[in-house]
């Protein structure tokens, strides 16, 4: 834990060259009794509240981890965990299921968010100019993102259903019989990913507008007088600036699509076959249907880390690129 | 955009004292095994966890409650609704009884359920309050089915067999007989189809869940076939037989007898697709019959006939037909275990089984209900159902739903045409094997 010597204490100038690595935070100067006094009463105040927040979210985040270090047995009584283990873990990688799986929550979160990223953009886009109908305009596009996904799930499915469904009977009108939406990897795979994309542009596009509101509007002003086109102000001035909450969109939409359980655990339960199975969709069935609680929290807590690890991969890469930009 | 840097030792002591206190937890929670006895007259308000069975139109829990706090007035049974897809009930049960929870006394379980359960405490083993001699009276093979180690965990509430629902309006006007091989099945269905009497021939349950090892078990065994030896140690699924009834499956579809969308069918929408009338031939449980022949959801009262399922042709007929149906089991925290008790014995008791079976329209589990001559003309799956070659899934192995899912999802597979036969077989034989030694997800 090296890397926590620039916060508080002075300068440490001996161990690391101040130009390679300028510090991300100045030193603060040393406290006052009172100040210090102050902090304790403080940390005391908030000891309650952050208990609370050790309960609710680490504590089980922990739990979850250690269970999947441990043989688990499952009981009346609760879980009884003994050992450590990789066991699970080898359970885990040894299984074709889990990689494809994997794969497949990869892939899928890769094309609906690059999808709903530029379709989210552009539909922000029009929505800055209107100037009357925007609020309604507004309303009627965060009504699928406000619709509960399990609801929206089963609306998806009735579309798509393969012998009643509206797609089937718009299909049938045009001379197409027996297409059944749901019934091959791929089709189901798109059919889910319309829907992901239905639903979470509009939260896409709302993201996107507020940052488009809030653009320096001399900035635009300034490039326009220079001569610029409207197409060269949008790719070199306004999507630059845009950076900072495409960035954030993008983090929220990789969280939410790489953890996706709800659509595929309704539209399609995973099928056919395990094609459209998701990590999260796989833990559920390993913790709930077969009751092995140790591979299961190993599902769950891989499946974090990989997020966990994506996003700090992307933001490292985001800040590099502004780091760039503006030095 | 800045992120404040993590204070790790901070984050560091937290984690450290939830991982001891994680530990702790888990420690003391071994030695309060519940193991009351019992004892004295029952009384009292025991609450029952039961999913809606039998037919969609009428409630027959409701009357059984009714009945039973006539002859037991001290004790009160409360109906708690149970979640209707099968998945999502067993996960609140899990999640429930794995949490301490007494909220609800006696619950309704599926029969493949007895291994699985018994293997993780969530059912309370019954061999202590019930005499042995209580056990004779159920139908044969039932109560090894729910032995687990030689504890019995759960009392037989209901069976249920699978038939071949067919329209005999339409075999009459074709002047067809009521086929008794898969081939002539799909045959007579071409012709039926062709002559415009009705869009499709064949629905059944192939989705990619529990229902679909259901029909391939039939299927398969049929074919003679099974996907485990008998002793539940070795896959045997990737054989010809298993070859010869998966491309008769799979003939179905692209032959167009069973619509495409046959690959996302469970029970009800196979039935709703049969009772619209769009359909020549089903298969599906004893309730079916009932259910079709309620005007308020059918369209084709009267027209129903009910049969054993056909088997491939050069075997001895009728097919197979898996067992299903639920069980009573006994939560292990339950706070008035005598009531519980008496409860079962009721519901397992004479007067239960007949409403059941004629209210209900479900096969009672108790020999002599079901042979008894009133019951047996209440329903015409009743006699049919004597008549039926019976064939268990293979539930006694512990990790049965990996082994279940190992079949569903890799048939569901190449039902929809996305993989070979042979790669379907050989995949899912690998995966029984892997959950057959504890090496599989």
């Amino acid at each position: 834990m090296t890397s926590t010597d620039t916060r508080g204490g002075p300068p440490q100038t001996g161990r690391r060259p101040e130009a390679s690595r300028p510090a991300r935070r100045r030193p603060r100067p040393p406290r006052s009794v009172i100040q210090r006094g102050s902090a304790r009463l403080g940390w005391a105040f908030a000891s309650p509240a952050l208990l609370v927040v050790a309960a609710v979210m680490i504590f089980p985040i922990v739990f979850s981890v250690v269970m999947s270090l441990s043989n688990v047995n499952v009981t009346g009584n609760g879980f009884q965990l003994s050992g450590l283990t990789t066991h699970n873990y080898s359970i885990l990688f040894g299984s074709p299921r889990y990689w494809h799986d994997l794969e497949f929550t990869a892939t899928y979160t890769v094309v609906t968010v690059t999808i709903e990223m530029m379709l989210g953009t552009l539909v922000a886009l029009v929505l800055e100019r209107l100037t009357r109908a925007r609020g309604w305009m507004m309303a009627l596009l965060l009504m699928p993102w406000a619709l509960i996904t399990v609801v929206s799930a089963e609306l998806w499915a009735y579309i798509y259903n393969g012998v009643y469904g509206m797609l089937e009977a718009g299909l049938n009108t045009v001379g197409v019989h027996g297409v059944d939406v749901l019934g091959t990897p791929l089709q189901a795979s798109i059919a889910m990913g319309v829907a992901d994309v239905w639903k979470t542009t509009p939260f896409v596009a709302i993201m996107v507008l507020a940052g488009l509101v809030m653009l320096p509007a001399d900035v635009v002003e300034a490039a326009r007088i220079d001569g610029a086109s409207a197409w060269t102000i949008f790719w070199r001035v306004r999507l630059p600036l845009l950076r900072p909450v495409l960035a954030v969109a993008v983090m929220f939409r990789i969280l939410q699509a790489f953890g996706i359980f709800d659509l595929p655990y309704v539209l399609t339960g995973g099928g056919p076959g395990t094609s459209t199975e998701t990590l999260a969709v796989l833990g559920y069935k390993v913790l709930f249907n077969d009751l092995e609680f140790g591979p299961g929290a190993a599902v769950a807590a891989s499946t974090a880390l990989i997020v966990l690890v994506v996003c700090l991969l992307f933001l490292k890469v985001f800040r590099t690129q502004v780091a760039e930009q503006e030095g | 955009m800045r992120f404040p840097r993590h204070r790790t030792p901070a984050l560091a002591a937290i984690c450290a004292a939830a991982i001891a206190l994680s530990a702790a937890g888990c420690s003391s929670s071994a030695s309060t095994q519940a193991g009351p006895v019992a004892t004295g007259a029952a009384a009292g308000t025991i609450t029952w966890m039961a999913n809606q069975f039998g037919p969609t139109s009428t409630d027959v829990r409701k009357t059984l409650i009714a009945a039973f706090e006539k002859a037991y007035p001290g004790i009160t049974v409360k109906l708690e609704q149970a979640p209707s897809d099968e998945d999502t009930y067993r996960s609140e049960l899990v999640t429930q009884i794995s949490g301490g929870s007494s909220s609800f006394d006696v619950y309704n379980g599926d029969v493949v359920w007895p291994a699985q359960f018994a293997k993780a405490d969530l059912a309370l083993p019954l061999n202590s309050y019930f005499p042995s001699s209580y056990w004779d009276k159920f139908s044969k093979g039932m109560v090894p089915s729910l032995t687990y180690d030689g504890q019995i965990y759960a009392a037989p509430l209901f069976t249920d067999n699978a038939f071949l629902f067919y329209r005999k309006d339409l075999l009459a006007k074709a002047h067809l007989p009521v086929p008794t091989t898969w081939e002539q099945l799909q045959s007579e269905a071409e012709t039926l189809q062709k002559d415009g009497l009705v869009k499709y021939g064949f629905a059944a349950q192939f989705n990619s869940y529990e229902g679909l090892t259901c029909d391939w078990t039939e299927f398969l065994a049929d074919a003679g076939g099974s996907s485990v030896n008998a002793a539940g140690t070795r896959s045997t699924i990737d054989s010809t037989a298993a070859v010869k009834a998966l491309d008769y499956m799979r003939g179905l579809i692209t032959s167009g007898v069973a619509p495409a969308a046959i690959t996302t069918f469970e029970e009800q929408q196979s039935e709703s697709l049969f009772d619209s009338g769009q359909v020549a031939f089903l298969r599906n449980w004893t309730y079916a019959y009932a259910d079709a022949n309620t005007p308020a959801n059918s369209k084709i009262v009267g027209d129903v006939g009910v049969t054993n399922l056909p088997t491939f042709a050069g075997q001895t007929g009728p097919g197979y037909s898996v067992t299903g149906g639920w069980n009573l089991y006994i939560n292990p925290h339950s706070k008035n275990l005598p009531a519980d008790v008496d409860f079962i014995k009721w519901m397992t008791g004479a007067q239960a089984q007949t409403i059941m079976a004629e209210q209900g329209g479900v096969l009672p589990t108790v020999a002599s209900v079901l042979n008894n001559p009133r019951v047996q003309a209440s329903n015409p799956a009743f006699p049919v159902a004597a008549k039926n070659k019976l064939n268990a899934r293979p539930s006694f192995v512990a990790k049965y739903p990996q082994l279940s899912e190992a079949i569903y999802t890799n048939i569901n597979g190449a039902l929809s045409g996305s993989v070979s036969t042979s790669s379907a077989l050989s995949s899912a034989s690998s995966q029984i094997s892997a959950a057959l030694s504890s090496n599989g997800l």
